[in-house]
Order: C-alpha cells, then sequence, then structure tokens
C-alpha cells in the first residue's frame, strides 16, 4: 500500500450525505474522527461519469425526446416536425388497431404468465423431490431458454408449419388429421401459438427462480407437516406456497415486464398477422416508425408503452413492501 | 433416513412425459437439418433420414455466411461485457462506498432506465444513431445496448459492494489507499458471484438481442446471428434443409456453452436475477 496515496485522499471539500443508509453510531464516529468517507461529488463523479455519460446519452436522453417527439407532428426522418399538441394520442384513441395491439398485449402478458410462470413452478415442484437426478433434469429442462428468442422464431415456424411441421406432421403421422390446424394463420389461434413458442424460451428461467426459492423453505416445516399427517395437497397449500410468495411476486412481475417486451417471436413468425391479430405494442411501434413513417404516433405510443412498464414496476413493488 | 432413500423413480417417470415435449423440438430439428429436401417433404416427423447430409451444414454455412455472424456476435457480446464492468464497476463503488450530493436524484434516474423497455425509445435511438453515423455499424449497437445495460449493472454491482464490510474500507484508507486501488486490488477481487452474474446476465441479453439490430444493422456484414438467421431463413423459405441446418448452427454455439458452463451458468443468472 502506498502511503504517498493518501495525500490524494480529499478532507475538506466533502458535504455529509443524506441517502446513506443507517449505520452504526461507533462506525460513523470513526469516520468522522479519521476524515474518512467524506466523499465530495467531484470525486464520486470520476466513478460515475464514464456509466452515465454512457447511459445518459443511449438511455435518458432518448427517454426525454420521445416524450417530445410525442407532441410532434414528426413524420419521415428528414421533415421539420411541428408541435402539435395531444394530436397523436388522440389519433391513437380513434385507431382501432391501437385497441387490437393493447388488448391483445394484455392477453399475451396474462397467457405469458400463466404459461411460462406454470410450467416453471410445476418442474421446479417436480425436480426439487429428486436427488441423483435433479441436476440434469434442471440442466436438460433449461435449455430452451439459451436459445434467443428471433431463433426461437424462426424455429417455432417450422414446428408449426402446416404440413410437414413437427405438430401437423405428427398429427398425421399417427393419424389425428382432424387435428391438424393452421396454427399461424388462423386468426383465433395465432396469439396463442406465437405464445406458446415465447413460453417455451421462458420458462427455464422461471424454474430456476423456484427452485432457489424451494431451497430456502425450512425443511422443518415439511417434517412438522409430515408428524401432523398432513398430505401432498396440504403441504403444498401451506408450507410451499406461502414458503414461495416473495419468489412468486418476483417471477410474476418479470414474466409481466418479459411478456411486455415480447417482440422478436411475433416478428419472425407472424410480423403481427394475420389481420392483426398478432399485433402487440411493440410491433405496432416498429410498423408505426419504421415501416408507416409516422414518428410522431409512434413516439406516442411508446409513452404509453412506458407507463404501462412504469405502472406494473411500481405496483409490484408496493406489493411487496406491504407483505409481511 | 427414509428422505434420503427415497428413489428417484416414480417423479422422473412422471417428468418423461413434458420432457419429450418440452426437448423434443430440439430432437426433431437435428434430425431434420440431416435430411433431403425429398426426405423433408413426406412431413413424417419421426423418420429417421436415410444417411445423414452433412452437405446441409456445408451448404448452410457457407450461403448464410454463418462464420461471419457468429463473429460478428462474439465481438459484439465481449465488447458490451468489457465496457459494461468497466463503467458499472466504479458507478456501483461509489453509490455502495462514496457518499456524494446528489445520490439520490442519480438513483431514480437509473430506475427509470431500468424500467422502460427499449423499444419504448427506439425513435430517437434511431434518429441519435443516424446522427453520430452509427447506422449499420456494430459500435453503434454496441454502445447502444451498453447505454442500457447500465442501470442493471449498477444496482447489481452496488447491492454486492454494500455487503462489503466499511471496515474494510476504512483500513485501506487509513493505510493510504485511494478509492481507485480499493475499488481494483480488493473489491474486485472478492466479487466473483457478481461480475459471474453480470457477465451471465449482460452476455445472454447482447447474444440474444433482435430488436436493436434488426433496426440499426442493414448490411449482411455487420448483422448479428439472430438477425442474420432470421434474414437468411426469410429469403430461403423453400429450402428446408438450409433453414433446419442454419438454425442448428445458430443454437449450438450457446447451446454448447452453457452445457461447458452449466453450473457457473445457472449460478449467475439465479443470482443476477434475483439481486439485480
Amino acid at each position: 500500500m502506498n502511503a504517498a496515496a493518501s495525500r490524494t485522499v480529499p478532507a475538506g471539500q466533502a458535504r455529509p450525505e443524506r441517502m446513506v443508509p443507517p449505520m452504526p453510531l461507533a462506525s460513523r464516529q470513526m469516520r468522522r474522527n479519521r476524515d474518512v468517507g467524506h466523499d465530495g461529488m467531484a470525486r464520486a463523479a470520476l466513478f460515475l461519469a464514464p456509466a452515465l455519460a454512457i447511459y445518459g446519452l443511449f438511455t435518458l436522453v432518448p427517454i426525454g425526446a420521445t416524450l417530445g417527439l410525442s407532441v410532434t407532428d414528426a413524420a419521415g426522418l428528414n421533415s421539420v416536425a411541428r408541435f402539435n399538441g395531444a394530436a397523436n394520442y388522440v389519433s391513437l384513441a380513434g385507431d382501432p388497431i391501437f385497441w387490437t395491439a393493447l388488448r391483445q398485449t394484455v392477453v399475451w402478458l396474462v397467457l405469458h404468465v400463466l404459461l411460462a410462470g406454470g410450467v416453471g413452478f410445476a418442474l421446479a415442484l417436480a425436480i426439487a423431490q429428486l436427488r441423483a437426478t435433479q441436476v440434469f433434469f434442471r440442466s436438460a429442462l433449461f435449455l430452451p431458454h439459451v436459445v434467443s428468442l428471433a431463433v426461437v422464431g424462426v424455429i417455432w415456424a417450422k414446428i408449426y408449419d402446416p404440413f410437414f411441421g413437427l405438430i401437423n406432421g405428427g398429427l398425421h403421422a399417427i393419424g389425428l388429421d382432424s387435428l391438424a390446424r393452421g396454427w399461424l394463420s388462423e386468426p383465433a389461434l395465432v396469439l396463442f401459438s406465437v405464445n406458446v413458442a415465447s413460453s417455451w424460451q421462458g420458462f427455464g428461467l422461471y424454474m430456476l427462480l423456484f427452485l432457489a426459492g424451494l431451497q430456502n423453505i425450512d425443511h422443518s416445516l415439511y417434517d412438522a407437516a409430515e408428524i401432523d399427517g398432513a398430505s401432498p395437497w396440504r403441504k403444498l397449500l401451506h408450507v410451499t406456497i406461502p414458503g414461495l410468495r416473495d419468489v412468486m411476486t418476483f417471477v410474476v412481475s418479470l414474466a409481466l415486464i418479459n411478456g411486455l417486451k415480447g417482440f422478436a417471436t411475433i416478428w419472425v413468425m407472424t410480423q403481427g398477422g394475420p389481420f392483426y391479430r398478432s399485433e402487440l405494442l411493440t410491433t405496432y411501434i416498429y410498423k408505426l416508425a419504421f415501416q408507416f413513417q409516422e414518428q410522431g404516433r409512434a413516439a406516442a405510443l411508446c409513452v404509453i408503452l412506458s407507463l404501462i412498464a412504469i405502472a406494473i414496476t411500481i405496483v409490484f413493488n408496493r406489493w411487496r413492501e406491504k407483505q409481511p | 433416513m427414509s428422505e434420503r432413500s427415497r428413489s428417484d423413480w416414480p417423479i422422473v417417470a412422471g417428468l418423461a412425459i413434458p420432457s419429450i415435449f418440452l426437448l423434443g423440438p430440439f430432437v426433431w430439428l437435428i434430425l431434420s437439418s440431416l435430411k433431403t429436401e425429398d426426405e423433408i417433404a413426406t412431413a413424417n416427423p419421426f423418420a429417421m433420414p436415410q444417411m445423414a447430409m452433412y452437405q446441409n451444414y456445408l451448404d448452410a454455412w457457407r450461403i448464410g455466411g454463418f462464420g461471419e455472424l457468429i463473429i460478428n456476435s462474439a465481438i459484439n457480446v465481449v465488447a458490451v461485457l468489457l465496457l459494461t464492468i468497466a463503467i458499472c464497476a466504479p458507478a456501483g463503488y461509489a453509490f455502495a462506498k462514496m457518499r456524494f450530493r446528489g445520490a439520490n436524484i442519480v438513483f431514480y434516474a437509473l430506475i427509470l432506465g431500468l424500467t422502460v423497455p427499449i423499444q419504448a425509445i427506439i425513435v430517437p435511438l434511431y434518429q441519435l444513431l443516424s446522427g453520430l453515423g452509427l447506422l449499420d455499424s456494430l459500435l453503434g449497437v454496441t454502445l447502444a445496448q451498453t447505454g442500457n445495460g447500465v442501470p442493471f449493472g449498477v444496482f447489481l454491482m452496488r447491492n454486492f459492494f454494500r455487503t462489503v464490510p466499511d471496515e474494510l474500507v476504512e483500513a485501506a484508507k487509513i493505510d493510504g489507499c485511494s478509492h481507485w486501488r480499493i475499488l481494483t486490488r480488493i473489491f474486485l477481487p472478492v466479487s466473483q458471484p457478481a461480475l459471474l452474474a453480470l457477465v451471465v446476465i449482460s452476455a445472454m441479453s447482447t447474444w440474444n438481442d433482435f430488436f436493436l439490430p434488426l433496426v440499426v444493422l442493414i448490411s449482411p456484414e455487420a448483422q448479428t446471428l439472430p438477425l442474420g438467421l432470421v434474414r437468411f431463413a426469410g429469403s430461403y423459405t423453400t429450402d428446408h434443409r438450409l433453414v433446419f441446418a442454419g438454425t442448428v448452427i445458430s443454437f449450438l454455439p450457446i447451446v454448447l456453452l452453457y452445457i461447458a458452463t452449466q453450473r457457473r451458468f445457472t449460478e449467475g443468472l439465479t443470482q443476477g436475477a434475483l439481486k439485480g
């Protein structure tokens, strides 16, 4: 340790800071006495600057600029955008495709939570009971999650192929042709079909999180339940599920946010079709901004998407804080 | 005792059917990628290939330019990782162990970026990259992905650094260490779990990213692997053997990497998701 380096520690210019978590009095006392822990904005800024510069330029400024763009008539990249008040929001409110995309986004989120979260939960419950083969099953069933969602889209477009796809081909091979469907061409099925593909990619992460949560449940609770003669069902209901409450809240919020960001599978498999029946807010943003060249309206939709994401986050943080 | 000696078999039997359904697509893809176009046209997914058509892989590799795509994606991932660690570790340290004015504001500014999805900022982001001359360049994608990942990286490092006792910092200061030395000589060496989590999560999200490359990258030389595969599949819709082989080429590198490192991979991902 270099003694000369101590000269570079600034002593006086720092001001006390309010956000510091409460610390033991002894430690606080020590800081004051020895002049350690006083860091001015200047010193902290050196540590923060690189991160804040890149974050500010590529995320924070665009967030602000989106708000600004959403109240202009920006259309096409070269034209001059003029302020037009709430016109973009009004126009979206009268746009049936917007309402379709919003409704389908909600359905998409719920399906993702139920399918990916549900499968992840059920598998975690089963795998947690395993001894020798636990690592094998956990690793094998996690595999779909390492595949990129765009690649998943290409894979499942093949699986759903009406003629030689795995599903219709498999049904044909076992003589159940009557069950074959146009999984991606029938308007009533398409959103569900694509969601299955996305959820196939997603469940592995939720399974891992549930497994981690199950490991944290106090095992003596099960022993106590066993002594009381509780059935497996009652153990699940009264020990496992209450013990997993935090993880469950977390998984549901994560699945909702992941679902809200869903884009790749839809874009690769259907581009929102047929007849907008698999359109989501994200795919509609892409179309408005980069195909229809209506940047102003796209920005207004971006603001709505952000508000939904913020609302989900706030609701779940409140919920988590309220829990005992 | 009964707990330990209990056999896995009843549960393994119960897991067999869901496992076949969940992992069947991989088997089907690999089998199909080794078939001729005629065999694929018979539409029997359970049939084995007559003879393994390795030629499909050679053709797909050449036509799709997968070598270049994999290199581009690898460069993209490595650059995002290096940048992210280099900028998020000091920032996380500042939040955990330095006291400064304005910490609250910076904190909330980061939370905002953690919440807003990338799709919701794409319009100005595109204009910005265009203005900087970074459209159609891996550098532009890398910078934007790094910027977008800053909140997660900073919170992850901060949460870990906070668990390092203050006494350690104070002792090092008395010995004359600057904050920079404390960070690089004391904090980073003990932060392997946090760095592992950051590496796994950043690498996965970068490697898998599709939206930003789709918007920003146009020319074939600059494409990343998922985007390249999607465009390849879109151009050769009737050459199914090529698309099957290309798909396997696209997921094989990451699947093999996962299998080789699975314990650390899983640990990093779980820790990162729970602590981030």
